[in-house]
């Protein structure tokens, strides 16, 4: 039933559950996948017949130094909302990091039910003998421990689990505390986002 | 332009070709990362802003693809083809995405905030001089199609609207919009055809 539809697939053009079946479709399809291939070089070949631009200045600079890991930083890294993808029982919230300083952390959050990833890329290492510990804020109220405590590898990254009740938390925090982590956030949050 | 090598190693790293580079994000090496940025932030800026139309927003857009690329690093998928074809096919699910949650919000902003200045002619590597010959290729072709043809096709890839949506928006039957960018996208398929086969010799 699926096949015909390789233009509107490369085209992007497929509503998501029509993706998804097409998808899987190619699994099975030879004929499909070989008509995908062919127009994806004319997709290919569409990106590139754009008017070209050279590249505004400041933002190569600003891609460069958001990929080194540096020095602990004062501001919060502010994740501000890319994409969200609402499934029928679950908030799917996708969020994803702006640049605020002249280091680059990033961060990506994923809301589902009742817990959340949190992908975190690029952040330093705290302090020895201490921890990174996520907070749940609600309007209101002081930031909630979520006894998700973590720290980075030597790259930065850290892909942590929160559990916990999510409904009406306004933004996921991340503070470095002791080692064992704090009842109350004792520093400034390196990490905000907001989840809706 | 000509760009001295700052270093040695530096141009080293620009005599290779992008999968060995790729090799070497992969093991965090921020140098190789700026030899594939210089070769790809153009065109993936140039095609951010044609969807978006809005200066900043087509940066947000490069500069998110290039920091996916970097936290990839080797892990971009190969299966797609060249690292060019996978940096535009990330700017072009970023802005769709942005236009998405937009629509879901404020609606869309397309003014043109900032003037540009327009390469006229940029300097080519051999591999750039293919892909700039299959898009102009691509865009005379374009040029050809019908226009109910060209506008389905534009909206779709450069738009981010789903067939369903174009449907709506030019009062089109279910099914009519689908048809027409499939005969559109065979139509610009057998221009490339010809393309290939003309630099590869064939009379």
């Amino acid at each position: 039933m699926s096949c015909g539809d390789a233009a509107a697939y490369v085209l992007g053009a497929l509503e998501t559950g029509e993706a998804e079946r097409y998808r899987r479709h190619l699994d099975r399809c030879p004929a499909c996948r070989d008509e995908v291939a062919g127009m994806q070089r004319v997709t290919d070949a569409l990106s590139m017949a754009v008017p070209q631009y050279r590249l505004p200045s400041g933002l190569r600079r600003r891609t460069l130094r958001a990929i080194r890991p540096q020095s602990r930083r004062a501001t919060p890294v502010r994740v501000a909302i890319m994409a969200a993808a609402v499934a029928a029982s679950l908030i799917v919230a996708i969020t994803f990091a702006r640049m605020t300083g002249p280091a680059g952390p990033t961060a990506q959050v994923r809301i589902g039910g009742a817990r959340a990833e949190l992908t975190v890329r690029h952040l330093p290492s705290p302090a020895p003998g201490r921890v990174y510990e996520v907070w749940l804020e609600r309007p209101n109220a002081a930031p909630a421990p979520t006894g998700a405590l973590f720290r980075v590898n030597a790259a930065g990254a850290a892909d942590v689990t929160v559990r916990g009740e999510l409904r009406g938390v306004r933004e996921i925090l991340v503070t470095e505390e002791p080692a064992g982590g704090s009842r109350v956030p004792t520093s400034r949050p390196v990490i905000v986002a907001p989840t809706n | 332009m000509f760009r001295a090598p700052f270093s040695f190693r530096a141009a080293q790293l620009r005599a290779l070709t992008d999968e060995a580079l790729m090799e070497r994000i992969d093991d965090a090496d921020a140098q190789a990362f700026e030899v594939i940025f210089d070769r790809h932030g153009g065109a993936a800026f140039s095609l951010a802003y044609r969807m978006c139309g809005r200066r900043s927003a087509a940066e947000d857009i490069v500069q998110e693809t290039f920091l996916s690329l970097w936290r990839r690093g080797g892990r971009y998928e190969r299966a797609r083809g060249s690292v060019r074809s996978w940096v535009l096919g990330a700017v072009q699910n970023k802005a769709i995405d942005s236009f998405r949650h937009q629509a879901a919000t404020a609606g869309r902003d397309v003014s043109d905030d900032q003037a540009l200045e327009e390469l006229a002619a940029p300097n080519l590597t051999d591999g750039e001089a293919d892909r700039r010959a299959e898009a102009s290729q691509i865009r005379a072709a374009l040029g050809h199609l019908p226009t109910d043809q060209r506008r389905v096709i534009e909206l779709a890839y450069f738009g981010g609207f789903t067939h369903v949506e174009i449907a709506d928006m030019l009062e089109l039957p279910a099914g009519t919009v689908k048809g027409r960018m499939r005969l559109g996208l065979i139509k610009l398929r057998l221009s490339l055809g010809d393309l290939r086969s003309a630099a590869g010799g064939v009379r």
